[in-house]
């Protein structure tokens, strides 16, 4: 066990101490959550009502398809949006809380 | 589904509660991209005694097993039926996991969904579920009336032969030897080394073979665990691992290293030197290069007329013994090795223009060349050569004749392409004026330091030439009054399609490898073959050194083509695996052997006389009643579990452990059962 | 610190590390298995299925990684780095150092319920950067050991994951922890790493989204992928012609790699035939210089594609460009036919190398090969010793070879090493 641990107070205080500690890299992180929070914000509300493609929804929120698409394959594999058959060549992609309706 | 449409058998132990887990097995998409799993394991889970299904996208995972484990600890579960890839995959990886919950390794069922399903029927999701739900209930019907038992437990002797004395078997013996195992190496030639002995320089490095091999045969010369037969053979086989009962036949040296010298010189009659491959004639009494070991010269005793040889006023006849030994061996290394691709009569001109030859006769042709010789073939100048790859390998059916069993040898040699060209850039520096030609199809120049030496040819002034497998060159003689006695001509794709037509003194063709002779020894130890004719691992990847029958292992080219580095590779492999098996003193054998139920049996034989193995199943006297009876006994260690005697008894008292035919019967049941259910979800 | 007795220590646990160790410890060796990553698997864990037997390949490689965690005789060391390498009276004394993972594993289910609960997602490796996982996760499903693992360059200390783990398993005041291992011999099973996508400017890999790597590819075709389907990673279109450039990283005097990489050919004809079972309407180009299936059952393989309507396009591939529909334009010299035309595809895969992985050789010093792996100075006598009497390598340490070579060689370098230990050591561990 560190000193860390054996010194803090309360969870909270340790918590706050290495928040402190790490603090160049916890504000990095913090930024990349905003931008991710934005993201899938935009996206969510985009594929919400009805299934889209993914150059669909990049070119709806104005951000690179490849950016679009890592971004979907993540909410996927955490069960956030799901496929719904395909247009064309692309797979369509919903908000899984309301594909599942 | 009514309960009642499953025929009850008498549960496996009575009062023990049955509780079966029942998995399916996505096999990572192999099984549930056809089958549908979910569906499996709903239906199956309304069968009797089913207290759990699962799914999982491998169960062989350490995931997948710590599900079963925990099912087993938590639920219960004392009978586990899992339906997933081939038994012989995942059947032993299930069992440790089963052991490890503390359930007896045998009250498992592995049903194979995968091979006889999923892989078979890709085309119809809905006949392969079906036949998932069919396969795996009666995986379950058995499971129920599965018994604890336990494996049979064998000394092992600490003991292991080799057969081949050629690179591979000497390895594979030392490496053996060197883990304190003792080792018989038998080699059916007089003389150890093999077909490494003849070449005169190995890739990558150019070192000398011979010396490599002098250096490995006197360190297993001077270690005290191995000996080594030579002239001798493996007759017969009995027994199995950990006990393999070999007799070994064994040629007499006929020659006493006192008079060898004097005898060897005397000797006037000879015969083809297959040391050369048939370029040069050698006496019956010979060494087949100084160095050799043993250094005791050997009589060629298929050839030998039995006339006698005169020295120093003596006639001497010689004369071959045959003696025989019997040894145990533990475990056995198959190490064969390879004979060159004969070509046929004709096949690019060989063995009908004589200024066609292999690319193992032109190394011996060379290597008795003298240095500062210049290049000749049948006392003319050879002003250009040409080497052709792929000669029996990577042949096409339809296209290349077949051989005698019918078939192509549609592989690749792997040693060839480097093979060629090291020739080529040797053949370069000892004749500077030498035009070279190589006709290929694609340069297989895989090994480390390999490119090497094809860049080393390329600026060697060696002309390529690239030819379709399909459309191989035709060697041809030369019309009288030629510059050259032969034409070669090629298709050549370097030069975009273009006909050439080659005039050369030699051409030598880089022979692919064949798997030597050894039917007798396939069927002495009953192992397997591929359909290369090579012999056969027990899996490429989890078992890649290893045959199907347990405790025999294969080391070099009698598995496949290989290089020499790649055989020696092979070679200490099999000897890692020799060593595990045999390092405790102990093998475990799998306990589905025939079990004699002595009250029901009458004592009639009718089993002793369909048993196939020797000893397997035996009557003896027992007293009954104050009567003198006689019943089958098994012995379990000779037992195979065929079945044959199961089958022979008239009042069913033999079954074979954990394949009874109650279980069969529960099974078949199963299989063939309506499924009211089932059909009601599919129609 | 800790210290450790062990008769061998292996570096790496890739297939040829945990075949060598599981080698050893079945001869009754005591084993300690030392992998940099959380998890042992290797490169082969990633794959989808393997050639030629089409095998899934975690129906290989799971059982072999679950068979070395619960070995008795084998003890693992994951997401560990070689700090020293010292020769000491009767083998090496080898400094170890275990990263942490702010998880104690020993208390980690596996349940994944703090990954779930982690905001920040993250780029993952393991699907070469295409897929996502968080910054505290169980590095891939068959993970061993299963246990989760915290990034702390992308966590904002939220404590979310802390709170939820039922384990009480989350430490964010974990430390580094050094193990003193004396071992009588070593196998460096370091494995190798992919040609960098980017290394050849003219193919555009890196900069072309639809220019990709094999493994990117394997993990389109594993059950587990990213995309769950094979998709192009620009754009998310299923494509419909794709096209393999062989040699793209091997073979190139440019680039330094002289060397043929052995298993690009293989790999190339084993993904094309995937693709035409996953998207049977795909056409599947691959262009070659010479085609290399040497191994056992891989020329029936190759004629099979072949059969199979795969195209074989001998030529050399000059660049590669993009058109306006984000389309790989590859420009190729038919070398059968002396002309160069430009072929359009949805995407492209550079048939990428094997270069020596770097980190835990340079710790050893052990001599390299003119290829910087691993020098094997008798390759034709003791094929897997190093120049360093009592050091074995095995697998692609010793220069790129495909799944079945590397595990003969690590089952030899552990016959090696077996011999080693009982003529070095009076007394082995395992007595």
């Amino acid at each position: 066990m560190s000193e860390l641990k054996v010194e803090a107070k309360s969870r909270s205080e340790m918590l706050k101490q290495l928040r402190e500690a790490h603090a160049v890299t916890v504000e990095q992180a913090q930024g990349l959550l905003r931008a991710q929070k934005q993201m899938h914000q935009s996206i969510c509300k985009f594929i919400r009502e009805n299934p889209k493609t993914v150059p669909e929804i990049a070119a709806a929120i104005g951000k690179p398809t490849h950016e679009v698409l890592w971004f979907i394959a993540a909410s996927k594999k955490y069960g956030l949006v799901v496929e719904v058959g395909m247009c064309g060549d692309y797979p369509l992609y919903q908000r899984a809380k309301e594909a599942q309706e | 589904m009514p309960e009642n449409s499953v025929p009850e058998n008498n549960p496996a132990s009575a009062g023990e509660e049955i509780r079966v887990g029942v998995y399916t097995c996505h096999c990572g998409g192999n099984i549930s991209h056809v089958v549908q799993c979910e569906q499996v394991a709903k239906l199956l889970g309304k069968l009797p005694d089913v207290v759990v299904t699962r799914t999982d996208p491998s169960f062989c995972s350490d995931t997948g097993q710590a599900i079963i484990e925990q099912d087993i600890k938590e639920l219960g579960i004392n009978r586990v039926v899992i339906g997933a890839c081939a038994p012989s995959l995942h059947e032993q990886t299930f069992r440790g996991a089963v052991t490890r919950a503390g359930l007896n390794p045998y009250l498992y069922q592995h049903v194979g969904i995968r091979e006889q399903d999923s892989w078979v029927h890709s085309s119809d999701h809905e006949g392969a579920t079906e036949k998932a739900v069919r396969l795996m209930a009666a995986g379950v019907a058995k499971a129920r009336l599965l018994t604890p038992l336990a494996p049979i437990r064998l000394s092992a002797e600490k003991q292991a032969l080799v057969i081949g004395g050629g690179v591979a078997g000497l390895r594979s013996a030392l490496d053996i030897a060197r883990q304190g195992i003792r080792v018989t190496l038998v080699e059916k030639s007089p003389f150890l080394g093999g077909r490494m002995g003849q070449l005169e320089s190995v890739f990558p490095l150019d070192e000398d073979p011979r010396q490599l091999l002098h250096d490995l045969i006197q360190e297993l010369a001077a270690h005290p665990g191995i000996t080594v037969l030579t002239q001798a053979e493996v007759t017969a086989v009995f027994g199995y691992v950990g006990n393999f009962n070999v007799q070994v036949t064994q040629h007499a040296r006929g020659i006493n290293d006192d008079i060898a010298e004097a005898l060897m010189a005397a000797c006037t009659q000879e015969t083809t030197d297959e040391f050369n491959y048939g370029l040069t004639r050698r006496k019956v009494i010979y060494r087949p290069y100084p160095g050799c070991y043993p250094a005791t010269p050997a009589v060629d005793w298929e050839h030998y007329n039995g006339e006698p040889i005169h020295v120093n006023g003596e006639s001497i006849v010689l004369k071959d013994e045959l003696q025989t030994y019997e040894l145990t061996a533990g475990a056995v290394v198959l190490a064969t090795g390879f004979n060159p691709y004969e070509p046929h009569q004709g096949e690019y001109g060989y063995s009908e223009i004589p200024q066609v030859i292999t690319l193992p006769q032109l190394i011996r042709h060379l290597a008795l060349l003298k240095d500062g010789d210049e290049l000749t073939w049948n006392s003319s100048p050879v002003r250009d050569i040409a080497l052709i790859h792929c000669v029996g390998s990577r042949e096409l059916d339809g296209v290349h004749e077949p051989q005698a069993d019918g078939q192509v040898n549609n592989y690749c040699s792997r040693v060839c392409c480097t093979a060629s060209l090291h020739m080529a850039v040797e053949l370069r520096q000892r004749f500077p004026k030498l035009n070279l030609y190589e006709l290929y199809q694609d340069i297989r120049t895989y090994g480390r330091g390999h490119e090497e030496i094809y860049r080393h040819a390329q600026s060697s002034m060696v002309r390529f030439l690239r030819y379709h497998g399909d459309e191989r060159p035709e060697v041809i003689a030369a019309p009288d009054g030629d510059t050259h006695p032969v034409l070669v001509r090629v298709k050549d794709y370097l030069t975009y399609g273009e006909e050439m037509e080659v005039p050369v003194d030699l051409v030598a063709l880089a022979v692919g490898m064949m798997p030597r002779q050894v039917d007798d020894l396939v069927n002495m130890f009953k192992v397997a073959r591929g359909a290369d004719r090579f012999l056969l691992e027990a899996h490429p990847k989890l078992r890649p050194v290893e045959m199907a029958v347990r405790g025999i292992v294969l080391a070099g080219t009698a598995q496949g083509p290989m290089n020499l580095q790649e055989s020696l590779s092979a070679a200490s492999a099999a000897a890692a695996k020799v060593a595990a098996l045999l390092g405790q003193g102990w093998v475990e054998l799998p306990p589905f052997v025939a079990h004699v139920n002595l009250t029901k049996c009458n004592g009639a034989g009718a089993c002793v006389k369909a048993c196939r193995e020797d000893g397997a199943i035996t009557l003896q006297t027992f007293i009954e009643d104050g009567h003198e009876v006689q019943r089958a006994v098994v012995t379990p260690a000779n037992c195979t579990g065929c079945g044959a005697c199961v089958g022979a008894c008239p009042n069913r008292a033999i079954d074979v452990q954990a394949w009874t035919l109650a279980q069969y019967e529960a099974m078949v049941d199963a299989i063939a059962m309506e499924y009211p259910a089932f059909v009601e979800i599919y129609r | 610190m800790e210290n450790l007795q062990v008769d061998a220590l292996v570096v790496g646990g890739g297939i040829a590390g945990m075949q060598a160790a599981l080698d050893l410890a079945d001869q009754g060796f005591k084993v300690v298995l030392v992998e940099r990553e959380p998890s042992i698997g290797g490169k082969m864990i990633t794959l989808s299925k393997v050639f030629p037997t089409l095998d899934c390949c975690s129906c290989i490689t799971t059982p072999k990684m679950s068979s070395v965690a619960h070995h008795p005789n084998i003890q693992l060391l994951t997401y560990c780095e070689l700090q020293s390498v010292t020769e000491a009276a009767e083998g090496f004394r080898v400094g170890v150092m275990q990263k942490p993972r702010y998880v104690d594993a020993s208390k980690c289910t596996g349940c994944r319920n703090c990954e779930y609960e982690c905001p920040i997602t993250v780029p993952s490796p393991f699907d070469r950067g295409l897929g996502a996982y968080r910054a505290i996760r169980v590095p891939f499903s068959t993970a061993v050991p299963q246990a989760a693992v915290l990034d702390m360059e992308n966590c904002i200390l939220c404590g979310k994951c802390e709170k939820i783990c039922a384990a009480n398993a989350v430490d964010f005041t974990q430390q580094p922890e050094t193990f003193d291992i004396h071992a009588a011999t070593l196998i460096m099973a370091s494995g190798f790493e992919l040609t960098p996508l980017n290394a050849k400017k003219e193919y555009g890999g890196g900069a072309l989204r639809n220019v990709i790597d094999p493994l990117m590819m394997e993990r389109f075709l594993a059950p587990t992928g990213p995309y769950g389907r094979v998709l192009r990673p620009g754009d998310g279109k299923e494509p419909t012609s794709i096209a393999y450039v062989q040699c793209a990283g091997s073979r190139d005097t440019t680039l330094g790699v002289e060397y043929c990489s052995r298993v690009c050919c293989m790999y190339a004809i084993k993904q094309a035939m995937l693709i035409s079972g996953a998207l049977p309407l795909a056409e599947i180009t691959i262009y070659y210089m010479d085609i290399r299936t040497f191994g056992k059952g891989y020329e029936q393989f190759y004629q099979n594609a072949q059969a199979m309507g795969v195209e074989f396009v001998r030529g050399k591939v000059a660049s590669i460009r993009e058109d306006a529909e984000q389309n790989p334009v590859v420009k190729v010299e038919l070398t059968e036919e002396s002309r160069t035309v430009e072929r359009t595809h949805d995407l492209v895969v550079l048939s990428l190398g094997m270069l020596p992985a770097t980190g835990s050789n340079e710790i050893l010093g052990l001599p390299l090969g003119t290829d910087k792996f691993i020098a094997v100075p008798a390759p034709n006598a003791s094929p897997c010793a190093t120049a360093q009497p009592g050091v074995f390598v095995a697998g692609t340490a010793m220069g790129p070879m495909d799944i079945v070579d590397s595990i003969v060689t690590a089952s030899a370098a552990a016959a090696a090493a077996s011999a080693y230990i009982r003529e070095h050591q009076k007394e082995a561990v395992y007595a």
